[in-house]
């Protein structure tokens, strides 16, 4: 599919018309989004509505039946695997830690595309690691096994594993689930931190008032549509909830930090 | 860090893990120490001031014969073929994110078994042995491929259907040796059990060369490997392409393993076990392919060598050592797997 010069989206990475699926079950049968340059875009919806579907076609990791993906305006096909992976990072909602490997060998593993066959390891990789373990506070961390790590801990080190990558999309699916709150708010600090140094954030997550917090963008699906989009202040209202979720609720602001909150009612 | 760079130049640098250089040289020594007592101990054995000689082919007489025709080509298809087994064993376990896959729970060491059953006992004179076993080896994988309805692309299906696949072979080789009788299917037991006794040096020339070809394309995937062991969609985020590094690894994997098996018969859970005590001595993830290699040739040209020399289990064919070592071995996984809900 070729995007003219007038439709070509603004942002970096884009969807248009995606039709996905696995094994010919349709999961989302036409869906076109925009990820907005430098913006926070968090995605929400019910369970099985196909947020990680839609995470995995815009990383590549899963082919579209029809429709196009776009990095940087060309179809995200026609880049060399490693070349898309130097731009767009992206951590799936379970990852895998192999048996026996270190916190650092496991950071080390996102140099992979920036490394060659006979060039696996140089200064900048050793620079990149570093600094993926210091902004996520893990470097006390780094020569502990990844098995032995609190839930807490083992996220903020794949979150590292994925900096390492130093691409400037960052795609996290469910980077809080399996958290206690405190951890929640910590993954999701960083994440914010991340995005005020300038990256490009798409998060799934499950809480509707840490997305309303966080989000420049917010996207709301359901069963694998976009129901609606845009900042979240406007977005988030008692009748999209309710039709979404199926939740009756009251919004009201968050004393805190004034975004919207979801106060579901009592039932009568 | 436990890690230092090799470098060369301004365009080689690669990491290496220290630990890991440790045991591989103390693998290598140990396969060095096997070779030369194999060749010297007991009653055949070769007088150490004899063996120079013997090995660049300048002596005559006995010396000759036990370097030439008994234990020489017996002691090269062990190293080989141990390493082939190792190295697919690994290949297998990467692949599938489990310690139980290898190409014996996976029904190609069975269907191997079957292979030289059908063409040993029930049609005789069509294939020799370790052609049929090549045969066998190859149609349990096809079965595997077409069993799971997806190819090789699905782990847990793939470890089914080849626990399937090798109950079924097993069931065809008790089958084949019940029409043929006892009596006559005693010349496949020493082959069904897997064995090194009287190799050739064809035998050595078939595994060594398939090693020599298979290894360094074996070693050309490992980081695509390593990386997916974080999972298959972990790998494609990093730019690694994880089915084509897939298909290559099991093939690779089929490859040796049927040459292992066809010149050593089905010797059991070498492949099992090698790469999983490669990774628990280096402490160390992703798929250690060269160690496995060694490790596989230390297990089993030291299981040969006990079969040779110990009281108790002289003659014996080789995997029915490795058959019980490898048996308490998996008997230990699996306790181990259930008790952390993996199995
Ligand atoms: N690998 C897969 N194979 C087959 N079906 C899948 C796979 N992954 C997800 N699905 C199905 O696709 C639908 C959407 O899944 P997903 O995108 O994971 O939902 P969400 O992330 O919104 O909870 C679900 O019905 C799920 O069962
Ligand atoms: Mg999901």
């Amino acid at each position: 599919m070729e995007a003219s010069a007038a439709s070509k989206p603004a942002g970096r990475l884009a969807g248009l018309g995606l039709r996905l699926a696995y094994d010919r079950r349709v999961v989302v049968p036409d869906l076109s989004v925009e990820i907005p340059d430098g913006g926070f875009t968090i995605i929400v919806g019910p369970n099985a509505c196909g947020k990680s579907t839609l995470l995995k076609a815009l990383s590549r990791t899963l082919k579209p039946e029809a429709g196009t993906v776009l990095l940087e305006g060309a179809p995200i096909d026609s880049y060399r695997s490693k070349a898309v992976a130097r731009q767009l990072a992206m951590l799936p909602q379970s990852p895998i830690a192999p048996e026996s490997i270190t916190v650092r060998d496991l950071v080390a593993r996102g140099r992979y595309p920036h490394q060659g066959l006979l060039r696996q390891w140089s200064a900048a990789d050793e620079r990149a690691v570093t600094g993926a373990l210091e902004s996520t506070a893990s470097m006390e961390l780094a020569d502990r096994y990844v098995a032995e790590l609190s839930g807490g801990q083992r996220q903020r080190v794949w979150i590292a594993m994925v900096l390492a990558q130093q691409a400037d999309l960052l795609l996290l699916d469910e980077p809080t689930t399996f958290l206690d709150i405190a951890h929640q708010y910590e993954v999701l600090e960083l994440c914010s931190r991340l995005h005020a140094e300038g990256r490009t954030l798409v998060a799934v997550l499950h809480d509707l008032n840490q997305a309303a917090r966080y989000a420049t963008n917010l996207v709301v699906m359901k069963e694998g549509r976009i129901v609606a989009e845009g900042d979240p202040r406007e977005v988030l209202t008692a009748a999209l909830v309710e039709e979404v979720f199926g939740l009756p609720c009251v919004i009201i602001p968050d004393p805190e930090a004034g975004t919207p909150l979801v106060v579901p009612k009592v039932p009568a | 860090m436990s890690a230092t760079t090799l470098r060369l130049g301004g365009w080689l640098s690669l990491p290496v893990r220290r630990r890991s250089v440790v045991v591989g040289g103390a693998l290598a020594a140990g396969i060095v120490v096997i070779a030369l007592l194999s060749l010297t101990l007991g009653r055949l054995g070769i007088a150490p001031a004899d063996l120079m000689p013997a090995i660049l082919g300048h002596s005559t007489g006995p010396d000759a014969i036990v370097f030439e025709v008994l234990r020489g080509p017996r002691l090269v298809v062990g190293i080989a073929a141990g390493a082939a087994f190792g190295v697919s064993g690994a290949l297998f376990q990467t692949v599938t994110r489990n310690p139980l896959g290898s190409p014996d729970v996976i029904g190609l060491t069975s269907g191997a078994s079957a292979g030289a059953a059908a063409f040993g006992l029930l049609w005789t004179g069509i294939l020799p042995l370790p052609v049929g076993a090549l045969v066998g080896a190859l149609a349990a994988m096809a079965l595997v491929w077409l069993g799971t309805g997806r190819g090789f692309s699905s782990p847990a299906r793939m470890l089914l259907v080849g626990i399937g696949v090798s109950a079924m072979s097993l069931a065809f080789v008790q089958y084949a040796i019940t029409r043929v009788g006892v009596e006559q299917a005693t010349v496949l037991a020493s082959f069904l059990n897997g064995s090194l006794a009287s190799r050739t040096w064809g035998h050595a020339a078939l595994i060594w060369v398939s090693v020599v070809v298979l290894l360094p394309c074996a070693l050309l995937t490992t980081r695509r490997l390593q990386l997916m062991e974080m999972g298959d969609e972990q790998a494609d985020a990093l730019g690694a392409r994880s089915a084509p590094a897939r298909s290559w690894a099991v093939l690779i994997a089929i490859g040796l393993a049927t040459a292992a098996v066809s010149v050593a018969g089905p010797v059991a859970f070498i492949a099992l076990t090698a790469p999983q005590i490669a990774r628990r001595l280096t402490r160390s993830a992703g798929p250690n392919l060269v160690l496995s290699a060694l490790m596989g040739a230390f297990l089993l040209t030291l299981a040969d060598l006990l079969t040779q020399q110990s009281p108790f289990a002289v003659q014996l064919p080789v995997g029915v050592l490795t058959a019980v070592i490898g048996g308490i071995y998996l008997g230990y996984l699996l306790v181990a797997q259930w008790k952390k809900g993996t199995v």
